[in-house]
């Protein structure tokens, strides 16, 4: 045959090797198909046994179904204080990491004096001596004539537990911010100073953007773990999860039964916010896909 | 960086002005006054402690209730504490609110004005008196010894000497049990010698523990006669030893520390309470919470010293 009478896309078809590429990939995607099923599988064994398993408990699986709601009530504080405390945190870590990594002396110390009383404390602790303590400034504020600012000390349980979780947090991710900026070649900050950027843009155009990538999966990290520790601002009366799934406890001495609900409603929680997590980094990642 | 440093200086001269001059002596507003302006009395519960403070099963915020959204209503909590509440409000004639933080922020004062006064069965102790003031009591709350419902070797609380009795920290009867209890106007007798006491968060978790099982964690837990009451209400395999221990005085309480001056409002707190006592009311909701008189010997009790 005269290979100039045939079309190109037949000529492609013909291709020897393409069939084997396709067949390769279908095999690939099969077997990768398989292996999540198997791994379903896994999951969906171990949560019947887990439910089997508590079932042999002294429970009643008849008041849990008549209660769940009403921990669900306070799924809604408990997610509202996370969100809130790691969005603070957040800007929080950002400038406390651009303050250790940053040649000035007064920042520098002043970053590092945070991270080390806030880290070496404990949380339950710290919620303890804002809710307590906050207030007797404010006092000591109001008697010296500063009624408004005075007023912004006294803080009520949400606010005050909002404060102490983004405190606390905000420790801890200036060391994930620190670590994440500091990844980034230190050429690449030479090369943007050299071309007449100043060290805010710097930040912002060059280093933050990829940093960014590799500071995520931790941020989420952390994200998932306050929103369990976030069960330490029920002491001051924030009607959440814990508090409401304890309280009821005490009500009808139904202890494992308003415990198990409280704990199911956090891990679906953090389920559905790894979920959103992936999807985000997934996303950030696309431009380094090959 | 001159800036910096310059701002630094400025933080710390403020922090020594704030600090050097703390107590200027102002015109103390009167809190009775202030609750009536504001038609809303805000009262402190931890509604983990049925049937004093509990809970509603179905909790509905009150239609058109002036209590701010981070206080709850009265539709939302139910109890003997909050019926009192209630009552006292009624009496100074504005809108009870509830907030319901640690019970542990609640004794210890400095309330910074979040909220006015405690109606949380709260006993009177010569220590919460330093940091609170006490109004009239309301009722008293006896204190028995609890254990499995299987033992049968306990027959008085003497015989619970250096066995594992569970308590919650800081309550009256972990005082009791290291001798160490004073209650105003009463002798106690400390049978009870050389406890293992294990302390406890609350009372429900202790006695949650005894149910396990006759001496599993615990032999026996001394707390409330009702709290202990509803337990086995509630199905707990637990029973009562003996005759109560001793008898503890509850009343509400105020903040010491307060910005506002708080005496006209504790005496006409006291007032209101020893009304309810007069009128019957606090006998009725006595039979309707616990089946039992557990007030009348609160109203003669003299509370004058506990709120100057």
């Amino acid at each position: 045959m005269d290979t100039e009478s045939i079309p190109k896309a037949q000529i492609l078809n013909n291709d020897p090797h393409q069939g084997m590429g396709e067949a390769l990939a279908a095999l690939q995607r099969r077997q990768k198909l398989i292996h999540s099923a198997k791994v379903t599988g896994v999951w969906v064994a171990l949560v019947v046994l887990l439910t089997i398993g508590l079932l042999m408990l002294h429970i009643q699986p008849s008041y849990m179904l008549q209660h769940y709601n009403i921990i669900l009530q306070g799924a809604g504080a408990t997610i509202g204080v996370s969100l809130a405390s790691i969005t603070l945190a957040t800007i929080l870590a950002l400038f406390g990491a651009i303050a250790r990594l940053s040649n000035n002396s007064v920042a520098q110390g002043i970053a590092g004096f945070y991270v080390s009383v806030v880290r070496g404390t404990p949380l339950l602790i710290q919620i303890y001596i804002i809710y307590l303590g906050l207030p007797q400034v404010g006092e000591q504020l109001n008697n010296l004539g500063y009624t408004q600012i005075g007023k912004l000390f006294i803080l009520d349980a949400i606010p005050a537990g909002i404060l102490a979780l983004s405190l606390n947090y905000g420790a801890y991710m200036t060391e994930i911010f620190r670590a994440g900026l500091q990844s980034i070649s230190h050429g690449q900050r030479e090369a943007a100073l050299a071309i007449g950027m100043t060290p805010w843009q710097v930040m912002q155009r060059i280093i933050l953007p990829q940093a960014i990538r590799i500071i995520l999966p931790d941020v989420g990290n952390q994200f998932i773990a306050m929103q369990k520790d976030s069960a330490l601002v029920s002491v001051m009366g924030v009607w959440e999860i814990t508090f409401l799934a304890n309280r009821y406890a005490r009500r009808d001495s139904k202890y494992l039964e308003m415990y198990l609900i409280a704990a199911a409603a956090y891990w679906i929680i953090t389920i559905i916010s790894s979920w959103f997590q992936s999807r985000l980094e997934n996303r950030l990642s696309k431009a380094y896909e090959r | 960086m001159k800036k910096l440093y310059a701002s630094l200086g400025v933080i710390i001269t403020t922090a020594f002005v704030l600090t050097a001059c703390g107590s200027s002596p102002t015109a103390v507003a009167d809190l009775l006054s202030t609750i009536q302006a504001r038609g809303t009395l805000v009262i402190s519960t931890d509604p983990a402690y049925p049937p004093q403070s509990a809970l509603k099963a179905n909790p509905q915020r009150t239609a058109g209730s002036k209590c701010t959204t981070d206080q709850k209503t009265l539709g939302e909590l139910e109890g003997f504490d909050i019926d009192v509440a209630t009552a006292i409000a009624k009496g100074i004639g504005v809108e009870a609110c509830f907030i319901t933080p640690d019970w542990t922020l609640i004794t210890a004062g400095n309330w910074a004005g979040r909220w006015d006064i405690s109606v949380g069965s709260m006993t009177i102790t010569p220590e919460r008196a330093k940091a609170l003031y006490f109004a009239q009591p309301y009722y008293t709350t006896p204190a028995a010894l609890f254990v499995n419902n299987s033992n049968t070797t306990y027959t008085q609380a003497s015989d619970l000497s250096s066995k594992k009795i569970g308590v919650c920290g800081g309550c009256t009867y972990e005082n009791f049990l290291n001798g160490s209890l004073v209650i105003p106007g009463e002798a106690i007798n400390f049978v009870i010698k050389n406890a293992n006491t294990k302390t406890y968060d609350t009372d429900s978790t202790a006695l949650e523990d005894l149910s396990l099982g006759d001496g599993a964690r615990l032999d026996a837990v001394l707390t409330a006669q009702p709290t202990g009451q509803e337990a086995i209400k509630n199905g707990k395999p637990l029973k009562q030893l003996g005759d109560p221990l001793y008898f503890e005085y509850l009343a509400p309480a105020i903040d010491r520390q307060s910005s506002l001056d708080a005496h006209t409002f504790i005496a006409k707190v006291s007032e209101i309470v020893a009304g309810l006592h007069k009128d019957g009311t606090l006998l009725q909701l006595s039979q309707k919470y616990y089946g039992a008189d557990l007030t009348s010997a609160a109203a003669t009790f003299d509370a004058t010293q506990f709120g100057k």
